[in-house]
């Protein structure tokens, strides 16, 4: 039996003495896009961490390729490209030497020319590509930052708030390259405030409230997930 | 293993470095500091060198143009010894910076070292601080903070430590890359002292010295580089890395010496000067003195000769009783006042005994308890000096006090303030001059130097495998407390 890439079973976290994670169940297949909605503070972010290893779960499982996390940290990391909640690069460095650097240190090598087309596709200004990251707005910085996860061609891919920062063109090419990369196999873990964007990409999408998963909606063969069955569950949960 | 990593990471800091301003004048500022120590001690050692032996050659030209004489009176005359510096103290002067470097040899006296008279002690004063062992125990762990307090605290509040770790870079790798980049930087302010010990080898000290002494300085500055890599990996904010970084220095580096010596001046305390020249007179009296044959101290030793020459009286023995009765009487004396400078010298070494172990406590004692020792600037060295320079001298008054028995007949001598001809025959030529001076401190004590350095060098390494031990720990443990 083929175990799924990403898998939650029963995930339990705390974070101090907070129950942030409840229970958590859910399961990503291959080549998936799978999406996490939920209020601040309801766990998303964690829920990602988990998967890294940076958290350890007080109970359940958080498994990658069916093997728990935790037994093999390096492993599952290996697998993995993930982008953090705000974009986490150099400001000291410009976007070529940050993604030089990071993917050294992962044991990729790119070609420039690839990665100049990778800040194409992220539609990164070419005349700022040169300059250190001190002098770029938030929105240039999360290109860098998606560019740095697409170069790695990881298998998996975890992505926290992926889209915040961007202009609504930037947003709409993202979304064309999720697809493009769920298309060539890559399975997909994104945490995001955007709605719209997680009924338009995603095969599945998970309402997260206050730590427990409390509805999952499933795209169907034909028809992508609907908006507004999407935002009236996130308004009742909320109300609730 | 992934070396490449540790590489990468420590590639990286350097690029930081030359890219941010502050490291980058820290950088210079201390580079500068060390050329001017070093310039500065060099210049202070040379300088010194030469006044000494000018003042050297002047003093033996003034001592062997000495005319036909007396030869008690050339004991009263005297001499001078120098003390040559090691060629190590262009890097730690040590006590040589306040010990003086010059002693006056005469007899029934036993001086203490004082400067040459045109020696300017005003500049020794003022820049003596300022020599590379200064520099190095001081300066350069603070240059080392400034460009390392925030190596690892910096990535984590970038939260590129998150992004690295989810790359698969361990903390273990992420945390010997920072070490790498600031090692290999604290390695680089080595060179200053790399060419202070080419020139203390081209002085004359062996290689072999000289490596053991960059050892010490090196695994001290390597125990800096892990406490502050350390710090770097615990702390979570940058700021409190470097304030916490701040208060280790201020400790180890600032407090810890003069603290030490308190607690070893309040541990042993020293003999009043005067006490002790009293309890040095008291044990004087009664031993006779030398220039009075009549004294009745020297009975005994008169009735014993005049008995073992079968003789009368001393007019009829051999030789000349009065150089006999100084040979004794100088014995005697000698005896007694290295039975007190013994004292005194073991007294001021209990108390530097105690600073060596409380070196244990902190690596900047233990490398300036290393440095001195191994530079031959020591107390120790400083003592072998003076033991040496008092058997020169005792060497130098016995041989006159020889000549004064052998050549010189008694009978001339009681008349030599009445008649004219026999005070010409109490002079002994002057070319016996020439042989008499001994002019200064050459031996060198490599062997005693190692072996009395040899402790602190242990209490270094221990400090530098503790820390490194420390920081391993804490910093493999880094991806725990980045979420
Ligand atoms: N370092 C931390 N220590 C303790 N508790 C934390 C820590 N970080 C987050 N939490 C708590 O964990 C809970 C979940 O936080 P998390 O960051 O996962 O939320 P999120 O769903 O990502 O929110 P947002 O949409 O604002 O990013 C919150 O209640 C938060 O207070
Ligand atoms: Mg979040």
């Amino acid at each position: 039996m083929i175990s799924s890439p990403i898998s939650a079973k029963n995930l339990c976290v705390l974070r101090g003495d907070n129950q942030v994670l409840d229970n958590v169940s859910f399961t990503i297949d291959a080549g998936d896009i799978f999406a996490l909605l939920g209020g601040n503070g309801a766990g998303k972010s964690t829920t990602l961490l988990t998967f890294l290893g940076l958290i350890s779960p007080s109970s359940g499982q958080a498994l990658i390729n069916g093997v728990e996390v935790g037994a093999d940290i390096q492993g599952a990391r290996a697998q993995i490209s993930y982008l953090p909640e705000s974009a986490n690069l150099y400001p000291h460095l410009s976007a070529y030497e940050n993604l030089e650097y990071f993917l050294s240190l992962a044991h990729i090598s790119r070609s420039p020319e690839e990665i100049s087309l990778s800040l194409d596709e992220v539609k990164l200004a070419p005349e700022a590509r040169k300059k250190p990251l001190s002098s770029y707005s938030k929105g240039m910085r999360q290109k860098v930052s998606i560019s740095l996860a697409i170069l790695r061609r990881s298998p998996l891919l975890l992505l926290d708030e992926p889209t915040s920062g961007l202009d609504p063109l930037a947003i709409d090419e993202f979304n064309i390259i999720l697809k493009t990369l769920s298309n060539l196999g890559t399975t997909i873990f994104m945490v995001t405030h955007d709605v719209y964007g997680a009924c338009e990409v995603a095969k599945r999408v998970g309402l997260l409230r206050q730590g427990k998963m409390t509805s999952m909606f499933q795209a169907r063969e034909d028809q992508k997930i609907s908006v507004d069955e999407v935002h009236q569950a996130f308004r009742q949960s909320q109300a609730s | 293993m992934r070396l490449g990593d540790i590489y990468f990471i420590a590639k990286d800091e350097w690029r930081y470095w030359f890219r941010s301003r502050l490291s980058l004048s820290a950088i210079i500022a201390a580079s500068l500091l060390l050329v001017a120590s070093l310039i500065n001690t060099t210049h202070q050692v040379q300088t010194e060198s030469a006044t000494r032996e000018g003042f050297q050659q002047e003093a033996v030209k003034t001592f062997e143009s000495q005319p036909a004489r007396h030869p008690h009176r050339m004991i009263h005359y005297g001499h001078y010894i120098f003390r040559t510096p090691t060629p190590l103290s262009v890097i730690d002067l040590g006590v040589d910076a306040s010990a003086g470097t010059v002693m006056f040899l005469e007899g029934h006296r036993q001086n203490s070292t004082v400067f040459p008279p045109n020696y300017s002690n005003a500049y020794a004063g003022q820049l003596a601080d300022l020599s590379p062992a200064f520099a190095y125990q001081m300066l350069v762990p603070l240059l080392l903070i400034i460009l390392g307090y925030a190596s690892i605290s910096r990535e984590r509040e970038l939260g590129t430590e998150i992004v690295l770790y989810s790359i698969a870079v361990t903390p273990m790798r992420l945390w010997l890359g920072k070490t790498l980049a600031l090692g290999a930087s604290a390695v680089i302010t080595l060179t200053p002292l790399v060419v202070g010990l080419s020139f203390a080898v081209s002085e004359g000290e062996p290689v072999w010295t000289a490596a053991y002494m960059f050892l010490g300085y090196a695994t001290y500055l390597l125990t800096w580089v892990f406490i502050i890599t350390a710090t770097s990996a615990v702390c979570q904010r940058s700021a409190s890395a470097f304030t916490t970084l701040l208060g280790i220095w201020i400790v180890l580096c600032v407090i810890s010496a003069p603290l030490a010596s308190s607690i070893a001046e309040t541990g042993k305390s020293y003999e009043g000067k005067v006490a002790s020249d009293i309890a040095v007179q008291q044990a004087l009296r009664g031993t006779g003195d030398g220039h009075n044959e009549a004294d009745i101290a020297f009975n005994q030793l008169r009735a014993e000769l005049l008995r073992q020459y079968e003789v009368k009286s001393v007019e009829s023995l051999p030789f000349n009783i009065r150089g006999i009765i100084s040979l004794n009487a100088e014995e005697t004396q000698t005896k007694i006042l290295n039975r007190f400078s013994d004292q005194r010298m073991e007294q001021a070494k209990a108390q530097t005994q105690v600073i060596y172990w409380l070196g244990l406590l902190s690596p900047t004692l233990a490398l300036k308890n290393f440095s001195v020792n191994i530079a031959g600037t020591s107390l120790s060295e400083y003592q072998r000096f003076q033991r040496q320079a008092e058997r020169v001298r005792f060497d130098f008054v016995q041989k006159l006090n020889t000549m004064h028995a052998e050549q010189l007949t008694y009978d001339d001598d009681i008349k030599r303030s009445i008649d004219p001809l026999s005070e010409q025959r109490t002079r002994i030529d002057s070319h016996h001059w020439k042989i008499l001076y001994a002019t200064s401190h050459h031996e060198n004590f490599e062997v005693a130097r190692i072996s009395e350095s040899f402790p602190h060098f242990l209490a270094l390494i221990f400090w530098c495998f503790f820390a490194a031990i420390m920081a391993a720990n804490v910093a493999k443990k880094g991806d725990k407390n980045v979420a």
